[in-house]
């Protein structure tokens, strides 16, 4: 063989470049594709991870009392019931401080109970004293590291039973003015209730007993925020007290929740929520909800699964509507209160659990058990309030009287629960949609019907750069013109608007037939051009017509409002954006692709076909319907459902034409919130890798899934059509 | 009766029917491009005052800009139709609105008298008023002196002077007060991020102590002919009175631009008419984007369609050169046409929301990790930029650009390519030397149609580097020139932001118009040229063909 010269060996070299590059660009399409999938699908997956509980470590140490942990995770606080607190730091693994909570000799700590965010604590001793205490974590920097340090602060104790026997039932709450409320029973049965407003400087307790009647109580709640206390006894029942005046607590009602007695009950975060335990191991949640007369009533909205004994502890999270119930056989579930579930069932080997505790963070779960361990659990938790039910189902949320779906992602407060069901915005995308597609089908079809069969060849020429311009115009000048031009001009000539798009067709198609009256042979004599001037003439003069009627109509039928008159007459409130608007927006976007692609579909019919139809006597428009149409149909389907795929993802109309509210009404005086605006106006300030950020993204892959089947459903189609053609 | 019926059993109705659906589509773009360019247009023009005295003896100074009639209903119950007259009255810091309606039966007498002179202000918008007197080098001058006008515009042009040099004087100061604000800088980031190398903080603290004081007199310097300017420019103020009677003091300084409309002829307004289209185009923003220009926007568009067109035009001719020249027709090419079919369908919003998680969180969170962790957690590349936004925009575009190269190719005849290689050419010289340049037409209009998809592109550019006002361009004259991570602006991002998210809805509307007319403008513009392109495609290879 000869040798290459280097000319030879240049162009060989270039070549092969040439050729891998050009593979990579085709492959490049594909893997664009490939990737946009599933970086999606990534984002999307945490949301439906299951909740994990990892065992990290363990100390060993007699049970505490009360146990808490720092913002860092570097020190855990222990209380134990001889009042020593030993501080104990994670890196160094040691003990590194002890205080004490100054107990006189003998006196025992028999329970504590804390505010939700674990602030100050209320210890009740065996001798009938009630002490409170705050555990500060304090940040000290010194060289390039951080320390973690601790204050103890004691505010002082009282006696809960001045016959000096130990008292049961201890809960206590602060609320953001300072004022602490305590509820204790002592063991005559006696409950009481002690106030202290800061403000005022002063002390109220008062003895309940006599207004539950004298019954066992078996558990208490106190919510310093709303000022609501709660008791169970042991018949089941519930005893809901207004502390709000706090020189007499007054009780606002009582009802029997259950046939077992109750063992525990805790507010969750926000107050409005009462988790129940009770003593054969049943959990469930109740919401404070306003009735018809504004009352409030307690209202069973969530059940979990059942413990297999008596209910010991119920632990809320400080950050979400987690919570923890533990039972007497020592086993712990892990419930998420808005979807009714169970995400963990721990029982540490059979260990015998007996106080949990939270991490600040509420991404560690601290165990102390039976066998004097003390164990950290990892909490992988992060997307408690998204599951497919509350996604795509009902959901009864907090200050809701019934089940609902509701997307309602941000709030105001800490205490604000998302709620994510995509249901309204779908329903939204939906809504426009069809709006969208019953004005603009029949006008892109006929219009491509004319203009590939009808239209002169030179009119042909000049309308197909039109229409391209129409699909090219930016969707934003579409919706603004929508929402700052159409709305308003809407909403001044409703009736207007509604004549035109009911009866003028009909008036239309009226006018036009008078067409007819011209003998035939004239008619043919005619070039399409009158036609079209003549269709024209019927246009206007049909608008003319109902311009002209549609005041003195008004003024008479409709009192000069129509507004008002469907809202007293069929209660239809009128948005100014409405669906109305943005379907006729959205419609203008959605016709040029429809047009073309008809058009293209029915122009591309074989010419063999219509001329044999033709040859055989059928009139031009017996040749469309019986032949170039179904020969196209397959064309017009593809066309129809490209043309859907716009409207569904289109953003930028429904987000400046709606008022972009989450309401599920089909009415079309009303606005919707489409999945499309919710991503654009919601992502930006969506925390990345929040709940809401990945809800987000999954709302993006069911749009991308679902124009992805639209899109190789019409391109499958297509491919038929060229092959069924290719025959001709 | 009989010949209508037979009318429709022919069919020959349905044909007028069809006619009525190609018309109305066509009247609906015509009617929505016409809106955009007569209320596009007709702002620009320096509207006639009128003097309207109601019957309360109420004195309004006002543009006419509407009348309408409404139906209310009395308080008998009866309804009855009644005029109203939209004006804009103008002087926001005084009325608090602009616009009002008012009942054309309870209006007098309505004149357009000759001196009432309309302000154009930096802040508040627009002064309808009449002028009292100036003060100007210390004198006060009256309106009825001679050469009154000569001298305002003088003292006009005085104050602006006088306001340009105390602006490249703040700007010489801030030029000196920089090296201190970058330690201050410097200070707070590591105070942030490293609160314990207390030592390093404090070197840093007596470094900025010693630069204060070296340029402390430098300082005092420049504050004093500031000041100096500031004082000299007070001085300069004319007096003036309202539609209500109020008498204002207005300092000079504060006026943009001024005319008497009703005292102007054609010519002067028709100037004056060119002079706004032209500030339009060039000018910056004023009154939080609802008055001034839109250069910033034009300038951060055509930036960005630049930038996506060099991402998306290689990508895309390397793609449609695989499909038609080098792959087997199969299933691979199978493959490849799906997805070009399904990146084309993919709504914007999904590009945008991948841009935003892809590109922006991963990609640049992941630069700035390892190129810019000293400036962490202020992100660097890790937020929107325009660079971010004209990738995601050239993916969204590909398909644009791959079909139409497709065409372009598919055009060239087969006996050229066959001749090419037969004389020996190599595949590669091939395409180089006979489909490249023949397809040329057809790249071109890939190009020009994704640029004008990227113009008009709104939805995936908000949550990938848009913002409403960036204080400064992505290009400019300090090292490295292009600021690829900088945020930037956008002419249809502009209209939805002024139409939109602005306090004063209706007296940023002719804002919104003209920037809408800009707008379409542009891309209907690039889609007639694309469209002309194509044509000359397909002739020029109609007449070649063998």
């Amino acid at each position: 063989m000869k040798e290459l010269t280097k000319f030879q060996k240049r162009l060989k070299f270039e070549n092969k470049v040439a050729s891998g590059l050009i593979t990579l660009g085709g492959y490049g399409v594909i893997v664009s594709v490939l990737l946009i999938f599933f970086f999606l699908v990534l984002e999307t997956l945490p949301l439906f991870w299951k909740t994990s509980l990892e065992k990290d470590f363990e100390i060993s140490g007699k049970t505490p009392i009360s146990i808490g942990m720092d913002d860092y995770k570097e020190l855990v606080y222990q209380v134990y019931e001889n009042g020593i607190i030993s501080y104990y730091n994670i890196k160094q693994k040691k003990n590194i401080k002890y205080d004490t909570l100054s107990l006189s000799a003998g006196e025992k700590i028999i329970s504590s109970s804390s505010t939700l965010e674990r602030d100050e604590i209320a210890f009740c001793t065996d001798s009938g004293r009630i002490i409170n205490a705050s555990i500060l974590f304090t940040q000290e920097y010194r060289g390039n590291s951080r320390t973690i340090g601790s204050k103890l602060e004691k505010y002082g104790d009282f006696s809960g039973n001045e016959s000096g026997k130990s008292l049961e039932n201890l809960s206590f709450d602060k609320n953001e003015n300072g004022n602490k409320f305590w509820v204790w029973t002592n063991d005559k049965k006696n409950v009481f209730i002690k106030i202290f407003d800061l403000e005022e400087d002063s002390n109220y307790t008062h003895n309940l007993t006599e207004l539950t009647g004298g019954t066992k109580i078996t558990a208490s709640a106190i919510n310093a925020e709303t000022e609501v206390l709660f008791l169970s006894d042991e018949n089941g029942e519930i005893f809901y007290f207004d502390i709000s005046d706090y020189e007499s607590p007054e009780l606002k009602s009582h009802w029997k929740v259950s046939n077992n007695e109750i063992t525990a009950i805790s507010f969750l975060i926000g107050g409005n929520a009462m988790v129940l335990g009770s003593k054969k191991g049943e959990v469930e949640v109740w919401f404070q909800i306003r009735n018809e007369n504004d009352d409030l009533v307690f209202t069973k909205t969530h059940v979990f699964e059942n413990h297999n004994s008596e209910i010991t502890k119920i632990v809320p999270s400080q950050r979400n509507r987690t919570f923890i119930t533990i039972d007497k056989l020592g086993e712990l579930h892990l419930n998420y209160s808005t979807t009714s579930a169970t995400n963990v069932k721990f029982d540490n080997e059979k260990k015998g659990i007996k106080l949990v505790e939270f991490s600040p963070t509420a991404d560690v779960i601290i165990v102390a058990d039976d066998n004097s361990k003390i164990g950290f659990f990892n909490l992988q938790n992060e997307h408690p309030e998204v599951t497919v039910n509350s996604l795509f189902g009902k959901i009864w949320y907090e200050g809701y009287s019934k089940p609902e779906f509701v997307w309602q992602s941000t709030g105001g407060s800490d205490a604000f629960e998302p709620k994510m069901s995509l249901i309204p915005l779908i329903f939204g995308t939906i809504k426009g949609t069809f709006y969208a597609m019953i004005f603009s089908i029949p006008i892109a079809i006929l219009g491509a019907i004319y203009v590939s069969q009808f239209a002169p060849k030179n009119l042909a020429a000049i309308i197909k750069p039109v229409i391209e311009i129409m699909a090219a115009l930016p969707s934003v000048v579409i919706g603004f013109l929508a929402g700052l031009f159409f709305s308003p001009l809407f909403e001044k000539n409703l009736l207007l608007i509604l004549l035109l798009s009911t009866a003028a067709p009909i008036l239309f198609v009226v006018i036009i037939s008078l067409w007819g009256l011209i003998p035939e042979d004239k008619r043919r004599k005619f070039s399409n051009t009158w036609e079209l001037i003549f269709v024209f003439i019927a246009m206007v003069l049909v608008f003319i017509i109902f311009w002209g009627i549609s005041e003195p109509l008004g003024t008479y039928f409709f009192d000069g409002n129509i507004k008002n008159w469907l809202y007293t007459n069929f209660n239809i409130g009128y948005d100014q954006r409405n669906s109305l608007v943005v379907g006729i927006a959205l419609g203008f976007a959605v016709i040029p692709i429809i047009f073309t692609i008809t058009e293209d579909a029915l122009s591309n019919v074989p010419k063999s076909l219509t001329s044999a139809s033709l040859a055989l006597g059928a009139s031009k428009w017996q040749t469309v319907q019986r032949v170039v149409l179904p020969a196209a149909s397959g064309g017009i389907f593809a066309a129809i459902i490209l043309g859907l795929g716009r409207a569904i993802g289109e953003t930028m109309i429904v987000l400046m034409a709606t008022g972009n509210t989450p309401i599920l009404d089909l009415s079309l005086f009303n606005g919707f919130r489409a999945m499309s605006a919710t991503i654009a106006v919601e992502i930006p300030e969506a925390p990345v890798g929040g709940s809401l950020y990945r809800v987000l993204f999954l709302t993006a892959l069911l749009l991308l899934i679902f124009t992805f089947i639209v899109n190789s459903l019409a391109t499958y189609i297509g491919d038929k059509l060229r092959k069924k053609y290719a025959r001709y | 009766m009989k010949k209508i019926i037979t009318f429709w059993k022919k069919g020959d109705s349905y044909i007028l029917l069809t006619a009525g659906g190609l018309l109305f589509s066509l009247a609906m773009v015509i009617f929505m491009i016409s809106i955009i360019l007569i209320k596009g247009f007709a702002s620009f023009y320096a509207n006639d005052v009128a003097e309207i005295k109601m019957k309360d003896n109420s004195i309004y100074l006002a543009e006419i800009l509407e009348t309408e009639e409404v139906v209310l209903q009395s308080e008998s119950g009866k309804t009855y139709n009644q005029k109203q007259i939209n004006i804009k009255i103008a002087n926001r810091d005084i009325f608090d609105q602009d616009f009002k309606w008012i009942n054309s039966n309870e209006i007098s007498k309505i004149e357009y008298p000759q001196n009432v002179t309309v302000f154009e202000r930096w802040e508040y918008g627009n002064l309808i008023a009449y002028v009292k007197n100036l003060n100007y080098n210390g004198k006060v001058y009256q309106t009825r002196d001679k050469d009154f006008w000569d001298i305002f515009s003088s003292a006009f042009e005085k104050s602006e002077e006088n306001k340009s040099e105390k602006e490249n004087l703040e700007e010489e100061l801030n030029d000196v007060l920089s090296p201190i604000s970058e330690i201050q800088r410097e200070i707070s980031l590591m105070e942030i991020n490293f609160p314990w190398k207390t030592k390093e903080i404090e070197k840093l603290k007596q470094q900025e102590e010693i630069l204060q004081a070296e340029i402390n007199s430098q300082i005092e310097q420049l504050n004093q002919k500031i000041e100096q300017k500031v004082i000299e420019n007070s001085e300069i103020y004319a007096t003036v009175q309202a539609g209500d009677g109020t008498e204002i003091t207005l300092p000079l300084e504060k006026v943009y631009r001024f005319y008497r409309p009703n005292d102007m002829n054609f010519i002067s307004k028709s100037g004056l008419y060119l002079t706004r289209i032209w500030e339009f185009l060039v000018e910056e923003p004023r009154e939080s984007n609802t008055e001034g220009g839109v250069f910033p926007a034009i300038f951060g568009t055509v930036m960005m369609v630049i930038l996506m067109s060099i991402a998306v035009v290689p990508f895309g001719v390397l793609a449609a050169l695989y499909l038609n020249e080098y792959a087997k027709q199969g299933f691979v090419t199978r493959l490849i046409r799906l997805a070009i079919a399904n990146l084309a369908g993919v709504p914007s919003i999904v590009y945008g929301i991948f841009g935003l998680g892809f590109f922006i969180y991963f990609l640049g969170g992941t630069i700035d990790q390892l190129f810019f962790s000293s400036k962490l957690p202020e992100p660097t590349l890790g937020t929107g930029g325009i660079l971010w936004a004209s990738l995601t925009l050239s993916l969204l575009t590909l398909p644009v650009v791959v079909v139409a190269t497709e065409e372009g190719i598919l055009a060239v005849p087969k006996a050229n390519k066959d001749g090419a290689l037969a004389l020996g050419a190599t595949k590669w010289q091939m395409i180089r030397k006979i489909v490249l340049p023949n397809a040329m037409p057809g790249i071109l209009t890939g190009v020009i149609l994704a640029i004008s998809r990227g113009a008009g592109e709104v939805a995936p550019l908000m949550i990938t580097g848009v913002v409403k006002l960036a204080p400064t361009l992505p290009f400019d004259t300090t090292f490295p020139f292009f600021h690829l991570d900088r945020k930037f602006m956008h002419l249809g991002f502009h209209i939805y932001d002024v139409g939109f998210q602005s306090p004063n809805v209706e007296a940023s509307l002719p804002m919104v118009y003209t920037t809408a007319l800009l707008l379409i403008f542009i891309v209907i513009t690039l889609n007639l040229s694309a469209i002309f392109l194509r044509n000359y495609l397909r002739k020029k290879f109609k007449t070649s063909a063998f």
